[in-house]
């Protein structure tokens, strides 16, 4: 167990069921993913789908608590789903290579609304080697309440699965805590990003420079002026990061974290989060506070430093700015999109899956012009007719 | 140039890498590259262009587009697109795209991309495509880094890699030589010959 295996194993395939928004989706995954898609059309839901596996095996965690801390089964069944109301997550992990594992859970609630598993499944190299409810659950309907995931004694033949699913990270890094180090006191791996700084400062001094190096290379496609960055700690031992620019001083110019935009610090501090772990990655957003001009250059620095890595990276953006890079695969930009109807949830389709997407791309259009239309909000008309 | 005393001049380009090939030649020049405009694509610029030449009766104003496969050569796409370009217009087209002036810098590009000199195309200004060009040199790179980077993975359904623009942005920036390119290409050679009168005009008006 843990061996290299699992440094390289990644989410290939998802198919939710009545999750949320989504009535009925089966998603093929790339290295790298762009969701997009307007405001409420299920990007934030989709990854809580990774979220969810990971709190079934995290510490403390488990499926009755992975449930009940998103408001019980009723909240996550999807509306549009009356007909299949049980919850399915089906997840397909490869290494690159050969199709290395699945696991699928189908879930409902009981009664008296305490959450139950109706199938719970392992599939290894092709070969099924969990097929749940077995034997013993039939003799014992208590044991459904739990999958065979969160314990140590059920799992022991799908360990690298578990790792898999406990490495998922997420964030969605919020600017003024890293400004504000005191709010985030005593927090660890805050998904909000409060510990950033200290996270950099417990890190030791030879990776930490190394990794720094990395962000300067990565900020360098945005920020050409940008010559250095180090991480200084105070009088009261608080860290504090700086950066030195070219300018016309000849020893340079050193700015202090405050000194920082929100939007950059923001960038730094999931850069940072990209070299920091090996799991698959959520990112929600990382075009916040940045300006248009530094957005576009997202896709690039983002993978100046995953370069090697390996690691997947699941980015949510409203912004269509990230889509003018040339390198962005078709196959790695998935468009969500509401359904026109009621009872009919959220679509998801690559890029590539967009009707003429060749020729316009060939007449000289760029990805972010021909994804625009499908990403529009429908309100965004009738607001303008509200206006007269 | 007068003491303390820096053109600046407006530029518009396609894209991100332009913008890094139009920054080092209006450097080379002694000015500064001070507001950039388009970097959405050629049909943008076009549309934009007759603004930017009346704008340019007053100020230095440098415009590049590809020549791609809209006209036969660049003197009948450039009386097609600018008929009457202002006096500080400097209006300069690739021939076909920017990449072939990078290519143009045949030891400089062998160089970054790992790859045998003679691999470089001699006369890139006759290439039919030169991004293509540029992303089958890529593959022949002894470094993994490049061939991974530049050239695109089987299935992204685009021309070129993840890090392609980044990988030539930093070419631009750091190896590049502009006056050693301009051997081999004319677009080039004519585009930096170019460039200076605006600049020369602007210094002329600040200093008379």
């Amino acid at each position: 167990m843990g061996k290299s295996a699992s440094k390289s194993l990644r989410f290939t395939k998802i198919s939710l069921q009545s999750w949320r928004n989504f009535k009925k989706v089966d998603v093929a995954l790339q290295h790298r993913v762009f969701l997009v898609g307007p405001n409420a059309s299920g990007k934030s839901n989709f990854l809580d789908a990774f979220r969810f596996l990971r709190d079934i095996v995290s510490i403390g965690g488990g499926f009755q608590e992975a449930v009940r801390k998103r408001g019980g089964v009723s909240k996550l069944r999807c509306l549009a789903a009356r007909r299949y109301s049980n919850i399915v997550i089906h997840v397909h992990i490869d290494d690159g290579s050969i199709p290395a594992w699945e696991y699928e859970l189908e879930f409902n609630q009981n009664t008296q609304r305490q959450p139950y598993i109706i199938k719970e499944r392992v599939v290894k190299e092709g070969k099924n080697i969990l097929d749940r409810p077995n034997a013993e659950d039939k003799n014992d309907q208590k044991r459904l309440s739990q999958t065979y995931l969160e314990q140590v004694y059920t799992n022991q033949d799908f360990r690298d699965l578990v790792d898999l699913f406990t490495s998922v990270h997420y964030l969605h890094i919020v600017p003024q805590l890293i400004r504000e180090p005191d709010r985030s006191i005593g927090k660890s791996n805050d998904p909000f990003g409060g510990d950033f700084l200290e996270q950099i400062a417990r890190t030791p001094e030879k990776t930490q420079n190394s990794r720094l190096r990395r962000i300067i290379s990565a900020l360098q496609v945005a920020v050409p002026q940008l010559e250095n960055l180090e991480l200084k700690r105070d009088n009261r031992g608080t860290p504090h990061l700086r950066g030195k620019y070219k300018h016309w001083r000849p020893q340079g110019a050193w700015q202090m974290e405050e000194e920082f935009s929100d939007g950059t610090l923001r960038l730094m501090g999931l850069l940072w989060a990209i070299l920091d772990g090996k799991g698959p990655l959520l990112l929600e957003e990382p075009e916040l506070s940045l300006h248009p001009e530094v957005v576009r250059h997202i896709p690039q620095m983002f993978a100046r430093v995953q370069r090697r890595s390996g690691r997947q990276v699941l980015f949510s953006t409203h912004s269509t700015d990230l889509l003018y890079d040339e390198g962005i695969g078709l196959d790695e930009v998935l468009l969500l999109r509401p359904g026109e109807q009621k009872g009919t949830g959220t679509s998801i389709h690559t890029a590539s899956e967009i009707e003429q997407i060749e020729e316009l791309l060939e007449g000289g259009s760029s990805l972010a012009e021909v994804v625009i239309p499908e990403t529009r909000p429908k309100e965004a008309q009738q607001l303008t007719l509200w206006g007269k | 140039m007068k003491d303390g005393y820096t053109v600046s001049v407006s530029g518009a380009v396609e894209g991100d890498l332009d913008e890094a090939v139009l920054r080092r030649l209006v450097e080379e020049k002694g000015a500064i590259l001070d507001r950039l405009y388009g970097k959405q694509g050629k049909q943008h610029i076009e549309k934009r262009l007759g603004g930017y030449n009346q704008a340019a009766h007053r100020f230095p104003w440098v415009v590049f587009r590809d020549l791609d496969h809209d006209a036969d050569c660049a003197p009948s796409l450039k009386a097609r697109c600018l008929p009457n370009p202002a006096r500080y217009m400097c209006f300069r087209i690739a021939v076909r795209t920017i990449e072939s002036w990078l290519l143009a810098d045949r030891e400089s590009i062998a160089g970054f991309l790992r790859v045998a000199v003679s691999r470089v195309p001699s006369f890139p200004e006759t290439l039919d495509d030169p991004k293509y060009a540029m992303v089958e040199l890529a593959r022949h790179s002894r470094l993994r880094d490049i061939r991974e980077g530049v050239v695109p993975r089987p299935g992204s359904g685009r021309k070129v890699g993840t890090l392609y623009t980044s990988q030539l942005i930093e070419f631009a920036q750091t190896k590049w030589e502009p006056e050693t390119a301009a051997q081999r290409s004319d677009s080039l050679r004519r585009c930096r010959e170019r460039i200076h009168e605006p600049v020369k005009s602007q210094i002329d008006k600040s200093s008379s």
